[in-house]
């Protein structure tokens, strides 16, 4: 009995150590890729999160530990920690991580200033290149910047600059309305229906061309097609943009057609 | 014996960090509302991807606290940014505040100020709980930007 128990005794012995030992090398030794990956996956979670730190131990000079490790505290609204970590994978690698800092900033932030920092910043390192931080391009970017500091003019220089890079087809449509609000702005009515119609040539579901347009109409007296347009912008309104994140600065909500319906009539 | 608890302290510290996530509110009773409940506290979602919202989206909010807000003035420009519970039924609550500079470094809010911005959060009462494609609502987080500029509130996202 007492050599059965001393045989159990070794067995659990080796299946804990064997464990506690398997446990430590996926942990610190395993393939870095893969740790990686792991962390990854599970994006926000503590285990993610520690996994990161032994990773930035072992590997302090990668950049896409920092950039990786930032962005659920950014999506979760702690700024200063995920902003942290996110300027260091730009001291590490600015050329890949400035685009994304300049997006955040823009996006998340609303600091317009530093979003047109790092994208001028950004631009002046890849001379001859049109960059696209987090997959839109720069000027569509530096326009929305400059729309929100309210610098009209310079919002159209580039949304015009990026109408031409990427080609009317290509570009992204907001392009065209932002240009068209951002001439409304600066009084310059017929552009800016110019510039929505643009818009709606290229997709006749953009409500916020639709709106656009109804508010210019309704404004300067012509009813009927400011009400065409508001019913246009309720038809499609299914299709009006938006993002999980954060609000757009021209998000458009049913209380605009709301509003607008009820200062037409 | 030994190999038994590192094995255990191993699996403890395994469980504790895949089973919690940056962000999480534990209600606190010092400083939460009594009444609000989770409908599930194991389980609260993020805002994105489960369309939690007030209706009319944040502009609606926007329009109706920043000018109630125009009175109060700050030392220092940067963002308040709350993080709050939208739960399954509508109702919000545990409010925690993260106050930053332009610099993103930690800054303090005098508490009076705190107050009057918590008392505005908590008459907003249009939320959109978190939702699943068969309409069954959840618990989620809400996180509530207020932008400081030249001593007051110029923005709200």
């Amino acid at each position: 009995m007492k050599k059965i128990f001393k045989i159990l005794k070794i067995l659990l012995t080796v299946l804990f150590t064997s464990y506690s030992i398997f446990v430590i090398l996926f942990l610190f030794f395993s393939d870095k890729e893969k740790r990686y990956d792991f962390a990854s996956h599970l994006q926000g979670d503590y285990l993610s999160q520690s996994m990161f730190e032994i990773l930035k131990l072992q590997n302090p000079q990668n950049d896409e530990i920092y950039f990786e490790q930032s962005v659920p505290y950014n999506k979760r609204g702690f700024y200063k920690e995920g902003f942290q970590l996110l300027n260091k994978a730009v001291e590490l690698k600015p050329k890949m991580h400035l685009g994304y800092r300049g997006y955040m900033k823009l996006r998340f932030l609303r600091d317009f200033k530093g979003a047109l920092k790092d994208f001028n910043r950004l631009d002046s390192l890849t001379p001859n290149f049109v960059d696209s931080p987090w997959g839109e391009d720069i000027d569509f970017l530096m326009g929305e910047a400059y729309f929100g500091l309210e610098k009209y003019d310079k919002a159209i220089t580039h949304f015009g600059k990026s109408i031409e890079n990427q080609g009317e087809g290509w570009v992204d449509i907001q392009a065209f309305v932002y240009t068209g609000l951002s001439e409304y702005k600066l009084g310059n009515f017929d552009e800016a229906k110019i510039q929505f119609e643009k818009a709606l040539s290229q997709s006749k579901y953009t409500v916020e061309a639709h709106l656009g347009l109804a508010k210019i109409y309704l404004e300067t007296g012509d009813l009927t097609k400011g009400k065409l347009h508001l019913d246009k912008a309720e038809k499609y309104f299914s299709y009006k943009r938006n993002d999980p994140y954060n609000e757009y600065l021209n998000e458009v909500y049913e209380s605009d057609i709301v509003t607008l319906r009820s200062s037409g009539t | 014996m030994i190999s038994f608890l590192f094995a255990l302290s191993i699996t403890a510290w395994g469980y504790y960090q895949a089973t919690h996530r940056i962000g999480e509110l534990e209600a606190n009773d010092r400083i939460d509302d009594n009444d609000f409940e989770l409908c599930n506290e194991d389980k609260v979602a993020e805002y994105y991807g489960m369309n939690t919202d007030y209706i009319g989206g944040k502009k609606a909010i926007k329009n109706r606290i920043l000018s109630e807000l125009q009175f109060l003035d700050f030392k220092e420009s940067g963002l308040l940014t709350y993080r709050f519970v939208v739960n399954c039924k509508g109702e919000i609550g545990r409010f925690r505040l993260k106050a930053t500079n332009k610099d993103l470094q930690k800054t303090e809010v005098n508490s009076k100020n705190i107050l009057e911005i918590e008392k505005e959060l908590r008459a907003l009462k249009n939320w959109n709980p978190a939702i699943n494609k068969s309409g069954y609502t959840y618990d989620s987080y809400y996180v509530l930007n207020f932008k400081i500029e030249n001593s007051k509130i110029v923005d709200i996202f």
